[in-house]
Order: structure tokens, then C-alpha cells, then sequence
């Protein structure tokens, strides 16, 4: 299949206006295949992406780059119960998931 | 919803920002782009399930807002293209991937493989999905007595 999504990259675009993650501590939730996490996450200092499918965190998980899985995590959990500690994150992205 | 609203907020630093970034049905527009042109072939179908899943969405937000729990800082809608080399990619990758929240009509399939047909080679089929991004900052709770 040809699909192609956002060339433009409106999206990345868009999600660096409206934060700064530059040395930031990231939770996203929903994170998929990470197709949005690699958009900032070699900016931040930690990124923890969650999703409750596990096919989908092993693939993001394959997929991480070398130089980032020093501070990049893919976790398999559900939203309503996250399995972190509290006050942890600068920045929380509900990446296409509420 | 709500629930994990505030999950998230309890893993946030008293002064943390929430992203929220979804795409929000609204008849997404039936594209055909080239090089030089875009023409539009006609709108999806929202499907009513969506349609109930972007209403909770909202719902739940206000309800954190009105709770004291993030306060809205800035927000803007902005277009996601998704794009396909033919008409008919763009139809099975809809009837499998969007079926719970978008359909093409016939008559909007004929008009895109029709525009597609008489475009430039280089031509391709594209959705305009229409997205939302809204910036929340988190709300210091006050000190307890």
C-alpha cells in the first residue's frame, strides 16, 4: 500500500509550538507504534510511552533507535491506571488517544 | 475518561502541560493533489460512533476544566493529510482502518477516481483530516490546612 501520512509534517510542526521538549520529561499516552513519539523525543531527556496494545509497543519498541533507547521507554499500560510515580512528567501528550 | 484525565494530571509536575492532539470528525474532505493543483472530489461520511467518541472526548474535558483540574492555554485546528496513489488504496484503507468513524459514498469514490483519472500523472488521492491540538496547564492544588 502507498499510504503516506502528513508529508508536509504539519503535525510535528505544530506539536513543537505548542511545547517545548527540550530536555523535557514526556509522558505519552497512547503512543502506538511511536509513529509521533520520534517527532521529539530525541529532544527530550526522558520520553515513557504507554499503550495498552502490546503489539503495538513491541513494534515501537524494534523501532527505536539506537542513540535513544538510553532515555526513550515504551510500557504496555492502560490510561486509567498509570504505573508511574506522581509528579514525574514536564509534559503529558495525548497522542490521538482521549 | 475523566479517570485517566486525572491519572495523567497526577503524574504531572504541579506546574506540567497536557497536549491534547486528536483528529475531530467533520466530513473530512475527498482530495486529489498534484504538483500543480488540488482539486476536491467530495467529503467522507462521519459515522455515528465517532461522532458519540468526539462528544465524550469534549465532555471529558470540560468536566476536568470545570473540576479546577487544567486550564485551557491555547488551541488551534489544523489539516493531517493522509495520502494514497489511487482511488481504490484510499477506499480499502477507509473500509478497514476508519470504519468506526468514516465512509466514502460511491458517489464520492466515482468523482475521485474520476478527478484522479484526468489529473497529472503525479497525481495522488488525499484525506483532509481535520485535527485539534489544545495546550492545558495543570492546576496547582492549594496547600491542605
Amino acid at each position: 500500500m502507498s499510504l503516506q501520512k502528513d508529508p508536509e509534517g504539519f503535525e510535528k510542526k505544530i506539536l513543537h509550538q505548542y511545547a517545548d521538549f527540550t530536555n523535557a520529561r514526556v509522558l505519552e499516552v497512547g503512543c502506538g507504534e511511536g509513529r509521533l513519539t520520534w517527532k521529539y523525543a530525541a529532544a527530550s531527556r526522558l520520553t515513557v510511552g504507554l499503550d495498552p496494545d502490546q503489539d503495538a509497543v513491541r513494534v515501537a519498541q524494534a523501532d527505536s533507535p539506537h542513540d535513544l533507547r538510553g532515555h526513550v521507554h515504551f510500557t504496555r499500560a492502560s490510561a486509567k491506571n498509570i504505573p508511574l510515580a506522581k509528579e514525574r512528567f514536564d509534559i503529558a501528550v495525548l497522542a490521538w488517544s482521549l | 475518561m475523566v479517570h485517566a484525565l486525572d491519572e495523567i494530571r497526577r503524574t504531572l509536575t504541579p506546574d506540567g502541560i497536557l497536549i491534547d492532539l486528536r483528529p475531530v470528525e467533520d466530513n473530512w474532505l475527498v482530495e486529489v493533489a498534484s504538483q500543480d493543483a488540488v482539486q476536491v472530489a467530495g467529503k467522507l461520511t462521519d459515522v455515528p460512533i465517532g461522532q458519540a467518541d468526539d462528544a465524550a472526548a469534549f465532555r471529558a474535558m470540560r468536566e476536568v476544566e470545570s473540576l479546577g483540574w487544567f486550564v485551557r492555554e491555547r488551541e488551534q485546528e489544523f489539516s493531517f493529510f493522509y495520502y494514497w496513489d489511487t482511488p481504490s488504496e484510499m477506499k480499502e484503507f477507509i473500509d478497514t482502518e476508519w470504519e468506526d468513524f468514516e465512509k466514502i459514498e460511491d458517489s464520492v469514490l466515482k468523482a475521485a477516481q474520476s478527478v484522479w483519472a484526468s489529473a497529472n500523472a503525479d497525481a495522488r488521492v488525499r484525506v483532509r483530516v481535520k485535527m485539534l491540538i489544545t495546550r492545558w496547564r495543570k492546576i496547582q492544588e492549594p496547600p491542605s490546612r
